[in-house]
């Protein structure tokens, strides 16, 4: 797995741990029949990704999601997913599904 | 965010009639394929992860031959319900061990809230507990007919 698919699912892993902290979210859940059990699977699977990521994407990550609870967006038609701004041409990357940081919020962007 | 479920949530060709495979990973691959074929999904492999990583934390297999996998994920584009049957039915660790014959995956983008995200998998499962809804997805003949069952359930 590559370096953004890695901050990629770090952000879901954070979601999901979200979701098991949560004694409402796990309640809703009971009821519906869909309990979750603490595990260490999701902390090993977090380890795993912060391995394949480099330093500066962690720091920036870590830095956003205790900022907004969510350390990276996904950008959709030239717009950052987290603070809603649209972001100049001149910042498009060259390839999909890189990694650039949002000017105005300071989230990890990755581009669709 | 809406909590309603419009039309193109129920997309046609997001109703697999059936599935191929009897495992519940390559099931989920074949979905969130199927999901990502439709443009609602960016990275199939990221989202599966994601969904094996849930079913870890607890089968979402919630008796009756009915499992409702859910997900909120970067990797979601568009929320969507899509739902898939199994003829032959697959092992899901439900806790009545009925193979699951049933599958209503729920995917919101990460941007949704929690309460949002659950609202959706309530519906989902509102759907699957009563007995004659089931019975009107397992006889659907077409994918057509399965969605247009979908959508009156739903509504």
């Amino acid at each position: 797995m590559n370096e953004a698919l890695s901050l990629l699912q770090l952000h879901d892993l954070d979601l999901l741990e979200r979701e098991l902290k949560d004694d409402k979210a796990q309640a809703r859940l009971r009821r519906l029949g869909l309990a979750m059990e603490p595990s260490n699977t999701l902390e090993r699977a977090r380890q795993r990704c912060m391995e394949s990521i480099d330093r500066r994407w962690l720091y920036h990550y870590e830095r956003s999601n205790q900022r907004y609870g969510r350390g990276v967006v996904a950008v959709r038609d030239r717009v950052c997913q987290g603070c809603h701004i649209t972001l100049p041409t001149s910042r498009m990357p060259n390839a999909k599904g890189a990694l650039t940081l949002c000017e105005s919020c300071c989230r990890v962007l990755y581009w669709a | 965010m809406p909590t309603t479920l419009d039309p193109s949530v129920l997309d046609t060709a997001l109703f697999i009639p059936d599935l191929r495979t009897r495992r519940k990973e390559p099931v989920l691959q074949e979905i969130v394929a199927r999901a990502h074929g439709a443009g609602v999904v960016r990275e199939p492999s990221l989202l599966v992860e994601t969904l094996c990583l849930r079913e870890r934390l607890g089968s979402t297999a919630i008796g009756k031959s009915v499992a409702v996998p859910h997900a909120r994920s970067i990797a979601v584009i568009e929320p969507r319900v899509l739902v898939a049957r199994s003829r032959r039915g697959i092992e899901w660790k439900a806790e009545d061990d009925l193979p699951v014959q049933l599958v209503f995956l729920v995917i919101t983008p990460g941007e949704f809230s929690l309460e949002t995200h659950h609202e959706w998998v309530a519906r989902a499962v509102g759907c699957a507990r009563l007995q004659r809804k089931r019975a009107r997805l397992l006889e659907a003949a077409t994918g057509e007919a399965g969605t247009a069952v979908l959508r009156e359930l739903m509504a």
